[in-house]
C-alpha cells in the first residue's frame, strides 16, 4: 500500500504535544507512532516523554576516538623516538615520558573531537537528503510535525491535527 | 614493530645521560683553555673563520650583534680600584661548548641538534628550519644565525676571495643556525684514518683550527676517555670530571686551589671545555 | 537596565540577524579596505624578509626572537576566551552567553589563525616549514617530540581544528535559517551545502545536544592545555625570567584576560555596526565586564607572585632581569603594562563604568596593549640580560619590518572577522530563541504561583 506524508504546523510546542499525545493515543490504522517527526526552531527536549526514548550514540563513537587518538598518539611518538636512530638529545632519555604525555593528551582531545563530530553525521542522518515536505517556516518559529501513514489513515490524522489549532497543513500530491 | 622495539629495548630508551650513563667510547672530544697563557691575540678567531667558512659580516651588521664568529675572545677588567683597569685586562675564548646534556638540543623542533656518540653537539643544517630556540636557550649564547644569505646575496666571498675556501666544510645559506663544531671535519678524517690502520686517533694527531692557531698553546684538545691524551691528563689534574654538576674539589670548605673550572656547570649541561682560571697577581 | 525582552517575535530575531548579511554598509567597505590595507603592509614585509633573510627584522644574537613570538602569543592569547564563553558557559548553563558566543568563537579562530601566520614568519627557512610535521618518511626522520614548539604545532592544530568543528556544529540550525530564508544565488547554494540538509528533527537535535556539549567538554581543557604548552616554550627553557613554575597559569590567566577584553571591543563595534542593541544589550555587557574584571585581579595576583617568588628566590640572574625590567631599558614598557593590565581595569570595579560604552571601548582597548606588552615584557627583557655577561644587548631595537608585520597581522584578523559577518550570523539565532523561550517559560512558571499562593 502507497504511502504518503503530511507536513502539519503548529504556532507553539504546547499544541503540537498536545496533537502527538492524541496521535499515540488514537492509535489508528495504517500509521505507525515511529514514522511521526517533530521538526522544531529549537531544541524541546521534553518531545522525549512523547516520542520516547529515542537513543543518541554519539558518546560512544567519543569514547572510542579518543582512546584511539590517545593510544596512536602515545605509540607512534614513543616508537618514532625509539627508531629515529635513537640520537639522544639534551641528555634526556629517547622515550621522554613528559613531553610524551602532553602530546598524547592533544591527540587524545584530536581523536575525540573528529570522531565525535562523524558519530554526530552519521547518528543524525547528515548531511540528509531534504524531506518530501518543508515549511521554511520551521526554522522561524513554528512546530513541524512529518508524518508518514498510508493513504485511508490520513483523513483520521488530519482531524486530529485540526483539533489543535494546526495553522497549515501541507500534503504530499498523490502519486 | 615499532611497539616490539618499544618493549623489547625499553631501558636502552629510558636513562639519562651522562649522569646514569655509560662513558662514552672509544671518543669523547673535549678541550681545555689555560686563560693564564690566552693573550687575547684572536688568532683562534680568525683561524675558524678560515677553517669554517665564516662569513665576515662588515662593520655596520657586525655592530648590530650579527657577528658570526664561532669562537670569540672576550674581554673583562679586573675591577680591584687599580688606576686603569685596563691594565687588568683578561680574556676568555668563547665557544660552543659541546655540552653533554645540551639545552639546546631538547628544544629543537625539528631534531637538527643532536649528540654525537662521539660527544659532539652536531648541529644538522639541512634540517634546520631556523626556529632559534637553540639560541634562545644556550645559556652560552654561543649559536649563530644566518640573518642574510652570505655566501650569494651579501657575496662575502667574492670571485677569487672564494678560492680560499675551505671544500671539506660547506657555505651556509640564510636561515640556518650554526656553531663551533670542534672542528668536526677534521675529526671525521682522523677517526677514518685510524679506522682504516685498526686503531684509535692518538693524542695530537688532530687538532681544531684554534688549538692549531694559538700561539700560547692556550687550547688543548683531545680524547678524554683516551688516559694518555693531555687533556685527560689535565682534567684529572685538575679534579674537573665531566658527570658532575658540582665537582668534588668544590664541595671542600674553602675551596679548591686547584684552577679548572667549566662555565654554568651548575645549570646541569656538563660541558665539555675546561677552562683554567688565570693566575691573578694579587694571589702570587 | 534594558535585557532582551521575552517577548521579541521569533520572526523578528531571524529579520535581524539575517539582516546583518545583507548588503553592507559604506562603512563596512571602508574598514574592510583598511584592514585589507594594512595587511597588504604586513604581507610587503614579508615578502622583503623572505627574499632577504631575517636580518632585516633586526633581530642579532641574543635577541633570537622579537615581536613575532611576543605577537604570536598574543594572539593565542585572543583566542582563549571565545572558548571560555561558548564552552565553559555552556556547561555552566549560563544563558547570556548566548547572543555572544558565536563572534567570540569566530575570534577564536581567526586569531589562532593569526598566530600561526607568526610562527611562519618568525621561521629563517620558512620553505622547510613542513621538517616540522610528523608525516612518514621514507628515511625514517621525525621531528623532535621533546620540543615544546612541537608541542605548540600540536596543540594549536588540535584547538584550531576543534574550534572550527565547534563553531561550525553550533551554526548549523542557523545555517539551516539563512538557506531557507536567502534569495537564490551563491550564497543560497552555500548555506544549503554547509548546512547538510538540516531541518530541524527531533533526531537531528538529540544528537545535535549531545555533540555540542560533548566537544565543549573536550574543549575547556584543550584551552588550557594550549596556553600551557605556550607558557612551556618559556617555562621548559632554562633562561632566567623564563623557568618559572607559575608560567602556565599566568599565561592562561592573561590569555582568558586578554580574551575577555577582545570580546568587549568587538561587541561595541558589532553591536553598532549591526545595530544588534537588542540582542547584545547592556546587561550581557555589564556580565562580560565583570568577568573581565574579575580575571584582571587574578592576572595582577599571578604577577605579583611571580615577583615575589623570584624576588625572595636566590637565582641572581633572574633578579637581575627583574630588576632590568623594572629600571631598564624596557621600564617605559614594564610599567606601562603593570598600569594597563592591573590599574586601568580598576576602572571596571564602578558601576557607571560598566555600562559606558565610549569607556568601555577606550579601557578594552588599553587592557589589549597591556596585554600585548605583557608577553613583549615576557621576550624581549631575558634575551637583553641573560646568563652570560658578555652577550647582554638592551639597545636592539625591532625594525620596521617587525613591526610591519604585527600591524599586518590586525589588518588580517579585521579582514577575515569582517568577511565572516557578513557571510554568517554573528548571532546565534537559535539560541537566542531558545534564550527567550526558556525565560518565557520560567516567567509564566512564577506567574502562575504567584496566582496560586494567595
Amino acid at each position: 500500500m502507497s504511502q504518503r506524508h503530511l507536513l502539519a504546523l503548529f504556532n507553539n510546542f504546547e499544541d503540537a504535544e498536545a496533537a502527538i499525545y492524541e496521535l499515540r493515543a488514537a492509535n489508528i490504522k495504517g500509521f505507525n507512532f515511529d514514522d511521526l517527526t517533530l521538526k522544531s526552531p529549537i531544541e524541546h527536549h521534553e518531545v522525549e516523554n512523547i516520542l520516547g526514548q529515542r537513543s543518541a550514540k554519539v558518546q560512544w563513537f567519543t569514547l572510542a576516538g579518543a582512546l584511539m587518538g590517545g593510544l596512536l598518539g602515545f605509540f607512534l611518538i614513543s616508537g618514532a623516538q625509539a627508531n629515529f636512530y635513537a640520537q639522544m638529545k639534551g641528555g634526556k632519555p629517547i622515550v621522554p615520558l613528559p613531553p610524551n604525555f602532553v602530546l598524547t593528551f592533544e591527540m587524545f582531545v584530536l581523536g575525540g573531537v573528529f570522531i565525535s563530530v562523524l558519530g554526530f553525521l552519521i547518528c543524525a542522518g547528515l548531511p540528509a537528503r531534504r524531506s518530501p515536505l518543508y515549511s521554511a517556516k520551521v526554522s522561524e518559529d513554528q512546530i513541524g510535525i512529518l508524518v508518514k501513514a498510508d493513504e485511508p489513515a490520513m483523513a483520521k490524522i488530519k482531524g486530529v491535527f485540526l483539533n489543535h489549532g494546526v495553522l497549515e497543513i501541507q500534503e504530499e500530491a498523490g502519486k | 614493530m615499532s611497539v616490539n622495539n618499544l618493549l623489547e629495548n625499553w631501558s636502552q630508551f629510558r636513562h639519562f645521560h651522562p649522569v646514569d650513563d655509560k662513558p662514552h667510547d672509544p671518543y669523547k672530544w673535549a678541550m681545555s683553555i689555560d686563560l693564564d697563557a690566552c693573550t687575547g691575540c684572536n688568532a683562534c678567531s680568525v683561524a675558524c673563520y678560515a677553517e669554517n667558512n665564516l662569513p665576515v659580516v662588515g662593520k655596520e651588521k657586525y655592530a648590530h650583534g650579527q657577528a658570526m664568529h664561532w669562537i670569540r675572545i672576550e674581554r673583562y677588567w679586573d675591577e680591584d680600584d687599580r688606576e686603569f683597569p685596563d691594565q687588568g685586562a683578561q680574556f676568555l675564548p668563547m665557544m660552543c661548548q659541546q655540552c653533554e646534556a645540551a639545552p639546546c638540543e631538547t628544544v629543537c623542533p625539528v631534531a637538527a641538534t643532536n649528540h654525537t656518540a662521539d660527544g659532539l653537539n652536531s648541529q644538522v643544517y639541512n634540517r634546520c628550519i631556523g626556529s632559534r630556540y637553540c639560541s634562545a636557550n644556550c645559556p652560552y649564547k654561543v649559536r649563530y644565525f644566518n640573518w642574510y644569505d652570505y655566501p650569494s646575496d651579501d657575496n662575502v666571498w667574492p670571485a677569487e676571495m672564494n678560492q680560499q675556501l675551505n671544500p671539506d666544510v660547506t657555505v651556509r645559506g640564510k636561515g640556518v643556525m650554526e656553531k663551533c663544531t670542534f672542528c668536526v671535519q677534521r675529526l671525521h678524517a682522523a677517526k677514518g684514518t685510524a679506522r682504516s690502520e685498526g686503531r684509535i686517533v692518538r693524542d695530537g694527531e688532530v687538532q681544531t683550527a684554534c688549538q692549531q692557531a694559538c700561539p700560547a698553546s692556550a687550547i688543548s684538545f683531545g680524547n678524554l676517555v683516551d688516559p694518555e691524551s693531555r687533556v685527560h691528563k689535565q682534567w684529572q689534574a685538575q679534579q674537573v670530571a665531566l658527570d658532575k654538576d658540582v665537582q668534588t674539589k668544590d664541595k671542600e670548605e674553602g675551596g679548591s686551589e686547584l684552577r679548572g673550572y667549566r662555565i654554568f656547570e651548575e645549570l646541569r649541561p656538563y660541558p665539555s671545555v675546561m677552562y683554567l682560571e688565570r693566575v691573578r697577581e694579587s694571589a702570587v | 537596565m534594558k535585557d532582551i525582552r521575552e517577548d521579541i517575535a521569533w520572526a523578528k530575531i531571524n529579520k535581524d540577524v539575517l539582516g546583518s548579511l545583507e548588503n553592507p554598509r559604506k562603512l563596512y567597505w571602508v574598514i574592510l579596505f583598511c584592514a585589507f590595507a594594512a595587511f597588504g603592509v604586513g604581507i610587503g614585509c614579508e615578502v622583503y624578509q623572505y627574499q632577504t633573510g631575517l636580518g632585516v627584522a633586526n633581530l642579532n644574537n641574543p635577541h633570537a626572537w622579537g615581536l613575532y613570538i611576543s605577537t604570536f602569543i598574543f594572539w593565542i592569547g585572543m583566542s582563549h576566551s571565545g572558548t571560555l564563553l561558548s564552552a565553559i558557559l555552556h556547561l555552566m548553563h549560563a544563558d547570556w552567553r548566548k547572543p555572544i558566543y558565536r563572534f567570540a568563537e569566530a575570534m577564536t579562530t581567526f586569531s589562532l589563525m593569526t598566530a600561526g601566520l607568526f610562527v611562519m614568519v618568525h621561521i629563517g627557512r620558512l620553505w622547510q616549514f613542513y621538517y616540522s610535521l610528523p608525516y612518514p618518511d621514507e628515511r625514517g626522520i621525525w621531528p623532535n617530540f621533546q620540543s615544546p614548539l612541537l608541542w605548540d604545532a600540536m596543540a594549536i592544530f588540535t584547538y584550531l581544528s576543534s574550534s572550527i568543528l565547534f563553531l561550525y556544529v553550533g551554526m548549523i540550525p542557523d545555517l539551516a535559517i539563512c538557506r531557507d530564508n536567502m534569495h537564490e544565488g551563491w550564497r543560497k547554494k552555500l548555506y544549503t551545502l554547509l548546512s547538510l540538509g538540516w531541518e530541524g528533527t527531533d533526531r537531528q537535535w538529540r544528537n545535535f545536544r549531545v555533540t555540542y556539549l560533548t566537544i565543549a567538554c573536550f574543549l575547556i581543557p584543550l584551552a588550557v592545555s594550549v596556553h600551557s604548552i605556550v607558557a612551556a616554550d618559556f617555562a621548559m627553557s632554562q633562561q632566567p625570567g623564563w623557568h618559572v613554575t607559575s608560567f602556565p597559569p599566568y599565561f592562561v590567566a592573561g590569555a582568558l584576560y586578554s580574551g575577555c577584553s577582545g570580546i568587549i571591543t568587538l561587541f561595541i563595534i558589532l553591536r553598532y555596526v549591526f545595530k544588534f542593541e537588542e540582542y547584545m544589550t547592556l546587561s550581557i555587557l555589564k556580565k562580560i565586564v565583570r568577568l573581565t574584571f574579575a580575571i584582571a585581579m587574578v592576572w595582577t595576583y599571578l604577577n605579583a607572585v611571580e615577583f615575589a617568588s623570584v624576588w625572595y628566590s636566590s637565582d641572581q640572574a633572574s633578579k637581575d632581569i627583574l630588576i632590568q625590567k623594572a629600571t631598564g631599558t624596557y621600564a617605559p614598557f614594564w610599567w606601562g603594562m603593570i598600569f594597563c593590565g592591573s590599574i586601568v581595569p580598576l576602572t571596571l570595579a564602578f558601576k557607571r563604568a560598566q555600562t559606558s560604552i565610549p569607556m568601555l571601548f577606550a579601557v578594552s582597548l588599553l587592557l589589549n596593549l597591556g596585554m600585548w606588552l605583557e608577553r613583549w615584557m615576557i621576550i624581549a627583557p631575558t634575551f637583553s640580560h641573560g646568563y652570560y655577561p658578555w652577550t647582554w644587548d638592551h639597545d636592539q631595537w625591532p625594525s620596521l619590518v617587525q613591526w610591519g608585520m604585527v600591524f599586518g597581522s590586525f589588518g588580517w584578523f579585521t579582514m577575515l572577522f569582517m568577511v565572516f559577518c557578513k557571510v554568517f550570523p554573528s548571532v546565534s539565532m537559535y539560541e537566542v530563541k531558545e534564550m527567550v523561550y526558556h525565560r518565557s517559560l520560567h516567567l509564566k512558571k512564577s506567574e502562575t504561583a504567584e496566582q496560586g499562593a494567595p
